[in-house]
C-alpha cells in the first residue's frame, strides 16, 4: 500500500519536454547522446571502503570479511556477496528495510556483472579446503539518487574490491591464527578483470539511445540496455529491461560504444588506487573528511557565464561553460570535431571536452523574441490558468464539451517595468 | 553563546531572547526550551534569524519540504480517485485536491484534468496529522492566478531556500531574465517549479540558470552583482 502511493510520477510537461528536445538532439543537461557524467572516486579511511559519485548520484560502498565455512558444493573457494540497498536517503520513495524490486534487480545485475563473470579470484580466499575460507561481502549503499544508480554502484563495488585488503591468516594447523594489520601487512585481493556495468536508456523503441541516463530520463524511457564489459571488450552481461526491440547491429553499436567506456571507467579506477596508496604510503592524511573540505575549496563557476549565454555581445563567451553541443548529432565530440568550422574542442580531461568558439566576435545567443522592441518586460508572474470544463454526465441535456475562453478573462498579470 | 547570523545545529540552546510584551514568534526551526524559560531550542541546522521586533527563524538548506497553510504551491497530480485528485507536492503525504475546488466547476462541470498534469494550488489545510489539502480558487470562489497549468512548460525542482529567494522581489534574477526573453513562471514555495518559454533553447537555459543560482545561494550580492552588469 505504502509503495503505491509514493511512487514517483513524472509529470506530462516533463514527459513532453524531453521528448521533443530529444527530437532535437539536445538533452536536458546539455550532454550529448554519448555523453557520461563526471566519475568522482575517493575512499575513506579504512581498506575497501570507496565513495563514488556520477554526476548527483553518490554511492557509497565497504567491503568487509569474515571467516566461514565453503560452501559444500565448491569446498576450496571463498564466498563473495554482494548487498546493494536502496534507503529513503537516496529518494523519498525507497523503502527502508524491504527489498524493493528495483533493488532485487540491481543486486543481479551487479552480481552478473561482478560475480558470474569472474573478476574475482576466489580460490586465493581459501584458507584451508573444506575447513575455512573467506567470504568477503560489499555492501553497497546508495546516497542520491539521480539516475544511472547500476553504473555508479558498479564501479564502486570494484573499486571498493580492488582497494580492500584483508589480514593475514596462518595456520599450526589445528588453530587459525588473523593477524592484525600492525602485525602483517595485509593482503590484496586478486582481481582477473575489471568488469563495470553501462547503461543506456532507449526511446522511441531504439531511435534515441543515451548513454548514463538521468532520474527523469530513466523515468520516461521505454527501456534501459545494460551492459557488464571489461576493458579489453569482454561482454560480462547484458540485460535490456523494458519495452523496446533492438535490432542486434545497434544492440552490437552501443556494445562497442560501452566497451570504449569501460575502458576509460576502468582506467579511471586504477588511477584512484594507485593515488591512494602513494596517499598512504606518504602517511597523509587519510578520510571522506579531507576530501569534503577540498571541494568546498573548488571554485563555483560563474553565474555570469550562464546569465551571458543570452548577451548578443558575447564578451564572455570564451569561457569553457558554453553549451554548444546542442546542435550536435549523436556523434561523440570529440570525433565529430570536422562538423563545426567556426569552433575548436577542448579537452577537459576525464573523458569530457569542451566546445570552444574560435570566434568571440560572432554572438553565440540571440536576444529572441521579437516582442521586446521597446525594451519593456514582460514580466508574467503566474501562467494563464486554462481550464477545459467537461460534461461528464453524459445524461444530461447537452453533452457538448464546453471551453471557457481563459483569453476573456486576462488571468495572465503582466507588469511593465523599465 | 550565538547570535543572529550564526549557524546553528539541531539542540542548540538561544537565550538573551527579545520579545515584545512578553511574546516571542517562532518560526521554523525553533521551538521552546523546556528545561529552562525563557530560551529556544533550534530543531534545524542552519543560520538564525531574527527580525524586529519579536521574531525568531531558522534559514536552512532544506530540500524537504513541510506543507504549511496558506502556501502556495506546484504539485503533480498523481491519480484521480472519484472527484479528488491525490497531488504530489513534494510532501510526506500527497495532498487532496478537489475537483470543485476550481473556479467554475460544479458537479456536473468538472474541469479536465489528467493524471501527470501539474497545477498551481494553495494550502487550504496542513496539520501535522491531517492530509495536506490544496485548493484552486480563493475566498471568493476565483481562480486568479492559479489552476492547471499547461503542458508545455517544463517542471523542476529547486531547493527551498532558492524557491524562497526567487520570490523575494528584490531578486534581480528573474528581472534581468526577462529583459533577456520573454517566459513564464510559477514557483511553489514546495521547491517545485514550472517555466515555460517560446523556445526550448530558452526553457534549456532557465532550468540551467537555476541550476547555477543554486549554488549561490548563499551570496545573494554576487546575483545582484551579476544580474546589475548585465542589465
Amino acid at each position: 500500500m505504502m509503495s503505491n502511493l509514493r511512487k514517483i510520477t513524472i509529470s506530462n510537461s516533463e514527459k513532453k519536454f524531453l521528448i521533443k528536445n530529444l527530437a532535437e538532439w539536445t538533452r536536458l543537461d546539455g550532454r550529448a547522446f554519448d555523453e557520461f557524467r563526471e566519475v568522482e572516486i575517493e575512499f575513506g579511511k579504512d581498506w575497501g571502503c570507496c565513495y563514488v559519485s556520477l554526476g548527483k548520484t553518490r554511492v557509497l560502498a565497504q567491503v568487509s570479511s569474515e571467516i566461514q565455512q565453503p560452501k559444500s558444493s565448491r569446498p576450496s573457494e571463498g564466498i563473495l556477496n554482494i548487498n546493494l540497498e536502496l534507503n529513503p536517503i537516496a529518494a523519498p520513495n525507497f523503502e527502508a528495510g524491504r527489498q524493493s524490486e528495483l533493488a532485487v534487480q540491481l543486486n543481479r545485475l551487479l552480481e552478473k556483472c561482478l560475480k558470474d563473470s569472474k573478476a574475482i579470484d576466489l580460490e586465493s580466499l581459501c584458507i584451508k579446503m573444506n575447513e575455512r575460507v573467506w567470504a568477503i561481502r560489499v555492501d553497497v549503499n546508495v546516497l542520491n539518487h539521480e539516475g544511472n544508480i547500476l553504473d555508479c554502484a558498479s564501479i564502486a563495488a570494484l573499486a571498493a574490491l580492488a582497494h580492500f585488503r584483508r589480514p593475514d591468516v596462518t595456520s599450526d594447523g589445528e588453530e587459525f591464527i588473523i593477524h592484525s594489520y600492525k602485525q602483517r601487512d595485509p593482503i590484496g585481493m586478486v582481481i582477473h578483470h575489471y568488469p563495470v556495468c553501462i547503461t543506456y536508456s532507449v526511446f522511441s523503441g531504439g531511435a534515441y539511445i543515451l548513454a548514463d541516463p538521468t532520474l527523469l530520463e530513466e523515468g520516461v524511457a521505454d527501456a534501459f540496455l545494460s551492459i557488464g564489459v571489461n576493458a579489453y571488450k569482454e561482454l560480462c552481461g547484458l540485460h535490456l529491461g523494458g519495452k523496446a526491440d533492438l535490432s542486434p547491429d545497434l544492440i552490437i553499436k552501443t556494445g562497442n560504444k560501452a566497451a570504449t567506456r569501460a575502458a576509460i571507467v576502468v582506467q579511471q579506477i586504477k588511477d584512484a588506487i594507485e593515488k591512494d596508496n602513494q596517499k598512504r604510503s606518504n602517511k597523509d592524511e587519510q578520510g571522506f573528511h579531507k576530501t569534503i573540505l577540498e571541494d568546498i575549496e573548488i571554485p563555483l563557476e560563474d553565474l555570469s557565464i550562464c546569465l551571458d549565454q543570452w548577451s548578443s555581445k558575447g564578451k564572455k563567451n570564451k569561457k569553457k561553460k558554453n553549451k554548444t553541443e546542442k546542435n550536435k548529432p549523436q556523434e561523440k565530440i570529440v570525433t565529430s570535431e570536422d562538423n563545426e568550422p567556426r569552433s575548436e574542442v577542448e579537452s577537459l580531461g576525464k573523458g569530457i571536452a569542451a566546445l570552444i568558439p574560435k570566434d568571440e566576435g560572432i554572438a553565440q545567443w540571440e536576444v529572441s523574441g521579437s516582442e521586446s522592441e521597446n525594451d519593456d518586460v514582460v514580466y508574467v508572474e503566474t501562467p494563464k490558468p486554462l481550464v477545459n470544463l467537461v460534461f461528464e454526465d453524459t445524461d444530461s441535456e447537452e453533452d457538448a464539451v464546453i471551453v471557457l475562453n481563459a483569453d476573456q478573462k486576462t488571468n495572465k498579470k503582466k507588469k511593465m517595468k523599465k | 553563546m550565538l547570535k543572529v547570523g550564526d549557524f546553528t545545529l539541531p539542540g542548540d540552546i538561544i537565550e538573551n531572547i527579545k520579545s515584545l510584551r512578553g511574546v516571542t514568534v517562532l518560526g521554523p526551526g525553533l521551538r521552546q526550551n523546556e528545561e529552562k524559560p525563557n530560551t529556544l531550542c533550534v530543531t534545524i541546522a542552519g543560520t538564525l534569524s531574527f527580525k524586529e521586533p519579536n521574531t525568531y527563524w531558522i534559514e536552512g538548506n532544506r530540500k524537504h519540504y513541510v506543507p504549511k497553510k496558506g502556501d502556495l504551491v506546484v504539485g503533480v497530480v498523481v491519480k484521480k480517485a472519484g472527484d479528488i485528485l491525490r497531488t504530489d507536492i513534494g510532501s510526506a503525504e500527497f495532498a487532496s485536491l478537489s475537483m470543485l475546488a476550481f473556479e467554475g466547476a460544479t458537479k456536473k462541470l468538472k474541469p479536465d484534468v489528467q493524471v501527470g498534469d501539474v497545477v498551481y494550488a494553495k494550502l487550504l489545510n496542513a496539520h501535522r496529522e491531517m492530509e495536506p489539502e490544496l485548493v484552486c480558487i480563493d475566498s471568493y470562489y476565483k481562480a486568479g492566478k492559479l489552476g492547471i497549468l499547461s503542458n508545455d512548460g517544463f517542471l523542476m525542482n529547486i531547493s527551498l531556500t532558492l524557491a524562497q529567494s526567487l520570490l523575494d522581489i528584490e531578486n534581480p534574477l528573474l528581472r534581468t531574465l526577462g529583459k533577456k526573453f520573454p517566459y513564464e513562471i510559477a514557483i511553489g514555495v514546495n521547491g517545485k517549479v514550472w517555466v515555460n518559454s517560446k523556445t526550448s533553447k530558452d526553457v534549456l537555459n532557465l532550468i540551467k540558470t537555476f541550476e547555477v543560482a543554486e549554488k549561490y545561494i548563499s551570496d545573494k550580492k554576487k546575483i545582484a552583482d551579476v544580474c546589475r552588469q548585465l542589465s
